[in-house]
């Protein structure tokens, strides 16, 4: 059969199957040559961070994890920031004073200017309030029991009035990010101006890179790097190889485990802080009054089959604490209202004492995936701690994308216990304390407290603490809303876990603050 | 065995040598099959008599927890594949998630085994209207970007065993079908079946009677060889977080579990994977070699 | 030809129009809510319904069928959630790395299993192929994402001297092709064993060989160059069916490449960059498809478009 075959059929097969080889090899060169650089390794002068969570811009209206936070600052600034110690400190503002009851005086700094030199107005900031109040689904809306309005008094003073006083407002408007008003829509910004030490170079949404180059105007005196490379690697076990290796430069938000991993390396440095985040298993409080989860007595029962101090000293590699109130104890204004103890003997007593035999309390324990490190681990192990006492749970584990959020309004179906992380990005207790337990209930009839949590006794000193000027006076009310809180168990187990971040020891000051960000400005790299 | 050959050489009416016997074409290629089949069944069991008598075994519990002793590496304490990371016996964990592993996949299967034996048959022996659907339902399935549907999938219905079973059914039931269709329309041709409809059998007699009893035993082959390809689909479905529910432990559960830990104890990862490997290596040399023994015993059957 | 082209476009579109069609069906019948992705975790129920509004996400299936539809011969393929860009442009951006990581994979295959193959051959049925045989079905074995871990812990841990994760740089490229080659060897030096042996062992060889020419000839010229075709088509079917997404590797490498897109946008719910995803890639793999069919008659004149073969 091959012998029939015409010569010209010959050439043209082996020429056509030469060019394919050659345009398959062409095409490979050029495909790689579009997509990498020829260089290995950060570039000199150049910091790589290895973000675990997608930054999908450079703006916080809508979402906010702590590293977005620390690049959103290096870009945008606001009138002030969370400083290291949790109170406000002033950034673009060198004034912020509570001057009535319900106004705030802010001033402007004089020597403020947008990275391209124009100057910060006042309309800015009123446009910016104007914006994150109606953007929907905002995360900053629920610590914002109203928004301010902006009345200008010169060109560089205002007041933020509100109808009825807001005694934490500056630690809210750490949280407002400031643009030119022109510029400004109710939506995230991708990307656009800010008065920050960095400004984006280059942005790749596909694999969500961005390029920050040093903003040589700042006011403040420009950065010492000169660039600084954000990368996504949602992996924890890719950006701890990489943090080995030398491909990322610093890492943040890493778990317990991570950290065990890379202690005692040379080359890298960790650096720990206790945060302000909260992480509880939480109680269902949308039980029919007749089920056992009801009875405080029987919350508080649970909570003594949980060994704390295991689950924190081991399984979190003693990387968290455990909770002593209903908030972060590093948030200002935070009390110790009590403990979780270990004793399995008196909760199996108090089980009892309710009538809740061996076998007879089922439970449900629902979370995420990766609601905070380590989830799995601890779910699992409480599994084993209740079943010591005789009480069954089932574990149902939500992936990324689920309808959690159905289950926890208890719409698609029953549980009893949910592990959820609530974060507390305005570093006072009084607004989380608002954010987390100020459900009325107006707001249950559509399901839109915390896992059902209305105590009217709560409300009405939530009330009394806004409405107080004095500082001393709001803080006793504050602590008594707490106290309140605790003696109501809304927690089978909270803890706090510490911020920890690993980065090279070419990298120098890195100062994480309890907010577990820190300032990009700051940071410099060894010569 | 040289000397007693030896002496045998003259009884033989032929010129043709044992060592020419043993060297020829057909004998190596029964011997390399033969070869396959015992290292592929020895691999086998190795993996799946443990795994069935796991409940039979002097082994820990493979939910008790130890907290006190979490991370020790292989051959601590009585553990011999050391412990995970809240300080359960691996080596329990492996054979218990195995149990759920094979059963998932003997049970995925024998559904597609199933459903393609009676698709690709009904093709290749009707053709018309029937073979143009089975056969673009192949197409469309080829074409598919196959991991992503089976992740919606299970999203869709709940990542319960009975879901994970028959989506990994539906992702392999075309590799029966196809085969089937290709050997029955081979067989359709042959005198057996005009003699069966000659005598008035019914179209579904034919098939499912005279049809299919003949080709079954070469798809079983490939079914095996599906298997193999089972173990591993169920353990990617498990390690992109659709496997089945916690508490069940399933192989690609404790390597995606393990993979934070990978740089500080390398065995949470490594053992449980290399029992995979073992496992379907052992079933795909199996499969191949029943294939080629097929093969060499029944000429001109190729698959 | 034109009329084979066409009828295969024609049938290729229809294949595509039903994948998207039971995609979109399918992921707004999963349990899940777009807007609970999109808005904060603190987001009243008010909020979601807006912003579910805003997405247009608040008509029936149906209707939200009919509105895509409309869309998509317009060629838009509306806006990701989650990148809040349009979908079809983020799959864009990753098309490129999937592509280079399936041509590397399919090169790297051929640079093995080609050699292989043939060495195969050459010893058919010895104890030492059938040895070769069980390492490469042994390679073929491996779950993608154990292997990948594995290389990862030896070259990026153990001797950091690769890359582990994205592809910043050119040896990025490394592990994950080779994880990604490792499951095809097997495959494809099976199919250059099976075809060099029957090239080998046929008459016009004999003939060849007969007249003289050398065994070295033989075997990389005659034999090779008849066997290139099939092998040809095999690899560019593995190629094709790569950029369907090499899901798994991709995730283990961080790859940013279309695979780990489809990951992150199911765990977001992004229902346009899914749709996105699967039009693109199916469309990719089918067009590749059909390339290698139509080549196919130009490499091997035996062969003849639109008479069915067995295949």
């Amino acid at each position: 059969m091959r012998t029939v075959m015409s010569q010209t059929a010959q050439i043209s097969r082996r020429t056509l199957l030469k060019a394919l080889g050659v345009a398959g090899g062409a095409a490979a060169v050029s495909g790689l040559a579009g997509c990498a650089g020829p260089t290995g390794g950060p570039p000199p002068g150049s910091v790589t961070l290895g973000l675990n969570r997608s930054l999908v811009s450079l703006d916080n209206k809508l979402n906010q994890f702590d590293a977005a936070v620390t690049v959103q600052r290096a870009v945008r600034q606001g009138l002030t920031r969370i400083g290291p110690d949790l109170t406000p400190v002033p950034v673009l503002a060198d004034r912020f004073e509570l001057t009535s009851p319900t106004q705030w005086t802010v001033r402007l700094r004089d020597d403020i200017h947008y990275s391209d030199g124009s100057p910060v107005r006042i309309e800015d900031v009123s446009t910016a309030l104007e914006m994150y109040a109606q953007v929907n689904g905002s995360y900053l809306a629920a610590f914002f029991p109203e928004w301010p309005t902006v009345v200008p008094v010169d060109d560089r003073t205002f007041t933020l009035e509100t109808e009825r006083p807001l005694p934490v407002l500056d630690y809210l408007m750490a949280n407002i990010l400031v643009t030119p008003a022109a510029a400004n829509i109710p939506e995230e910004l991708q990307s656009g101006l800010g008065t920050g030490p960095y400004v984006v170079t280059a942005s790749n949404r596909g694999t969500g890179e961005y390029t920050l180059r040093r903003n040589d105007r700042y006011w403040a005196g420009a950065p010492h790097v000169k660039q600084v490379q954000v990368r996504f690697v949602p992996e924890e076990a890719n950006r701890v190889v990489g943090l080995r290796s030398g491909e990322l430069d610093l890492i943040d938000t890493i778990t317990p485990d991570s950290a065990e991993q890379l202690q005692g390396l040379p080359e890298v440095r960790i650096e720990r802080v206790r945060g302000t985040r909260i992480n509880q298993l939480f109680y269902n409080f949308r039980k029919p009054k007749d089920h056992p989860l009801a009875k405080a007595s029987v919350r508080q029962a649970l909570s003594l089959a949980v060994d704390g101090r295991r689950l924190a000293d081991e399984i979190l590699a003693g990387s968290a604490q455990s909770a002593v109130g209903p908030v972060a104890q590093t948030l200002n204004g935070s009390v110790k209202c009590g403990a979780y103890h270990y004793d399995p003997r008196r909760a199996k007593q108090m089980l009892e004492a309710e009538g809740i035999n061996d076998g007879d309390l089922r439970l449900t324990l629902i979370w995420e995936s990766g609601e905070f490190a380590g989830d799995t681990s601890v779910m699992e192990a409480v599994v084993q701690m209740l079943g010591d006492i005789g009480v069954g749970v089932t574990l149902r584990q939500f992936e990324a994308g689920g309808n959690i959020s159905e289950w926890r309004q208890g719409r698609a179906g029953d549980w009893d216990i949910l592990g959820n992380g609530y974060a507390s990005p305005v570093g006072a207790a009084l607004p989380i304390l608002q954010g987390m337990y100020g459900g009325t209930p107006e707001r249950e009839r559509t399901r839109d407290t915390y896992q059902g949590y209305v105590n009217p006794d709560v409300l009405r000193l939530l009330d009394e603490a806004y409405a107080e000027v004095d500082p001393a006076r709001r803080q006793e009310i504050t602590a008594r809303v707490q106290q309140v809180v605790w003696d109501s168990w809304p927690s089978m187990w909270a803890f706090v876990p510490n911020s920890v971040l690993a980065y090279r020891n070419r990298v120098t000051d890195v100062a994480l603050e309890a907010t577990n960000s820190y300032e990009l400005a700051n940071v410099g790299l060894e010569a | 065995m040289t000397t007693t050959t030896e002496t045998e050489t003259p009884k033989r009416p032929s010129r043709v040598t044992p060592a020419q016997l043993r060297d020829a074409g057909v004998t190596r290629r029964s011997r390399t099959a033969r070869v396959k089949i015992r290292v592929g069944a020895v691999l086998t069991a190795l993996v799946v008599l443990p795994v069935a008598l796991a409940d039979l075994l002097p082994l820990p519990d493979s939910t008790e927890q130890d907290l006190a002793s979490r991370r020790l590496p292989p051959l601590t304490d009585g553990h011999l594949f050391g412990t995970d990371q809240l300080g359960r016996d691996l080596l329990a964990r492996v054979l218990d998630g195995g149990q759920v592993s094979i059963l998932i996949g003997v049970l995925a299967v024998l559904v597609s085994g199933l459903i393609g034996l009676a698709a690709g048959a009904a093709a290749g022996y009707f053709g018309g209207w029937v073979d143009a659907v089975v056969s673009r339902l192949l197409e469309a399935q080829m074409s598919l970007p196959l991991l992503m549907m089976l992740l919606l999938v299970v999203a869709l219905f709940g990542p319960s065993v009975p879901v994970i079973t028959a989506v990994i059914a539906v992702a392999q039931w075309p590799e029966v079908a196809r085969l089937t269709r290709s050997m029955v329309l081979v067989e359709r041709e042959k005198p057996y079946v005009d003699a069966a409809r000659t005598l008035g059998l019914p179209h579904r007699g034919v098939l499912f009677r005279h049809l299919v009893p003949n080709v079954v035993r070469q798809t079983s082959l490939v079914v095996l060889l599906l298997l193999a390809q089972a173990v591993l689909l169920e353990s990617a479905l498990s390690y992109l977080g659709a496997g089945p529910e916690r508490p069940f432990a399933t192989w690609g559960r404790l390597i995606s579990d393990g993979q934070d830990y990978v740089t500080t104890s390398w065995w949470l990862v490594t053992l449980p994977g290399l029992v995979i490997v073992l496992l379907v290596v052992g079933v795909n040399l199996l499969g191949d070699g029943l294939r080629d023994a097929v093969k060499g015993t029944k000429k001109g059957a190729t698959a | 030809m034109t009329t084979y082209i066409v009828k295969r476009l024609g049938q290729s579109a229809l294949v595509i129009l039903l994948t998207i069609s039971t995609v979109f069906v399918l992921i707004r019948m999963a349990p899940g809510d777009p807007a609970t992705a999109f808005a904060a975790p603190n987001a009243t129920t008010e909020d979601l319904a807006q912003i579910r509004t805003q997405l247009g996400l608040d008509g029936s299936i149906l209707s939200q069928y009919v509105t895509f539809l409309g869309q998509l011969f317009t060629g838009d393929l509306g806006t990701s959630y989650s990148f809040r860009a349009p979908a079809f442009e983020v799959v864009l951006d990753r098309v490129p790395y999937t592509i280079t990581l399936a041509l590397a994979a399919v090169m790297l295959t051929a640079v093995i299993a080609l050699p292989l193959g043939i060495w195969m051959a050459r010893r058919a049925d010895t104890g030492r192929e059938t040895g070769a045989n069980i390492v490469t079905i042994a390679a073929q074995s491996m779950p993608e994402f154990w292997s990948g871990i594995m290389l990862l812990t030896v070259f990026s841990v153990l001797l950091p001297v690769l890359p582990s994760s994205g592809f910043t740089t050119w040896s990025g490229l490394v592990l994950p092709a080779i994880t990604v080659a490792l499951l095809q060897v097997a495959l494809i030096s099976r199919l250059v064993r099976r075809e060099m042996v029957s090239n080998l062992t046929s008459p016009y060889l004999t003939v060849a060989r007969a007249h003289g020419i050398g065994e070295r000839r033989l075997v990389w010229g005659y034999a090779l160059s008849n066997s290139a075709i099939p092998v040809l088509t095999a690899l560019g079917t593995r190629f094709a069916a790569m950029l369907n997404g090499v899901v798994v590797v991709e995730v283990v490498f961080n790859w940013p490449g279309v695979g780990s897109l489809v990951v992150r946008a199911l765990e977001t719910r992004d229902y346009p960059l899914i749709q996105a995803t699967v039009l693109v890639t199916a469309a990719l793999a089918i067009l590749v498809q059909l390339l290698i069919d139509l080549l196919y008659p130009l490499l091997d004149p035996r062969v003849r478009l639109g008479k069915a073969t067995a295949r």
